[in-house]
């Protein structure tokens, strides 16, 4: 799924994949606010990785959408 | 043009202290006077603004950040992301002056309000002293606080921190601002 003119931020609990990223699959946490360049949206988003789970803020533009919520 | 952080620390998150500030100040005022009920309102107004300027200063560097990760080739981007987001004191620290030394000179630079501003060694002390009474506040710790801080919560004391987290608000702001502007070439935000 593009996010592309995305009017309202991605919802908590949303499955997307990190692009350009080793990272497969992670679950959006939070979303942060305009905090980007230009207003870009941050996330929040947890990466279940072995031996510990992980938080990243990433830009909304990095992201793709696996399952929405 | 300040940033989206500090923005929103003047647009938002002031506000709502300052509702807190005059409902303490209203009971204050009460007839007749409830100490008890003031002191409770006070150690929430701590505990209100203590959180709300750690927001604050989570917000900058998460812009911070951002910017900074933008100007880095796209493949590793993700990887730096990840690395700024690690084990950040202000996640769950308190926004003391060494938690957020500690995470902004992680950018490279060393953080000196003291030398920022003729008020720097102040505005550190009130800092200090807030998040001492934030704990005692949050903790309901019934040892005695260290030397200096105050005994005794009084709304004009909370008030003098409010001032002095927005002081070092405005700050950090030019400070980052600048910062990134010597680095960059341009002005951030």
């Amino acid at each position: 799924m593009t996010l592309q003119n995305l009017t309202e931020p991605l919802k908590a609990g949303t499955i997307v994949k990190i692009l350009n990223s080793g990272y497969q699959r992670a679950r959006i946490a939070e979303y942060r606010g305009p905090f980007g360049p230009k207003g870009a949206r941050i996330y929040r988003v947890l990466v279940q990785r072995k031996p510990r789970h992980v938080y990243i803020e990433v830009r909304e533009d990095q992201l793709e959408v696996l399952r929405a919520k | 043009m300040p940033s989206v952080a500090f923005a929103r620390w003047q647009n938002d998150r002031t506000p709502r202290l300052n509702e807190v500030d005059s409902h303490c100040a209203v009971v204050l005022a009460s007839v007749p006077p409830n100490p008890t009920f003031l002191h409770e309102n006070l150690r929430g107004f701590v505990l209100h603004l203590s959180a709300y300027f750690q927001g604050f200063c989570r917000d900058l560097y998460t812009e911070w950040s951002q910017i900074w990760i933008a100007a880095i080739p796209l493949g590793f981007q993700a990887t730096a992301q990840a690395q700024f987001s690690a084990q950040l004191a202000l996640e769950k620290g308190n926004p003391t002056y060494e938690n957020i030394n500690r995470d902004f000179s992680r950018f490279g630079f060393v953080l000196n309000l003291h030398a920022a501003s003729p008020a720097g060694a102040q505005l550190v002390t009130d800092l200090g002293h807030l998040n001492e009474w934030r704990n005692k506040a949050a903790h309901q710790g019934t040892k005695p606080l260290g030397g200096g801080v105050p005994a005794t919560l009084t709304l004009p004391i909370v008030q003098g921190w409010k001032a002095s987290c927005d002081a070092v608000a405005t700050l950090l702001d030019g400070i980052m601002r600048g910062e990134l502007r010597r680095i960059m070439g341009v002005a951030p935000w």
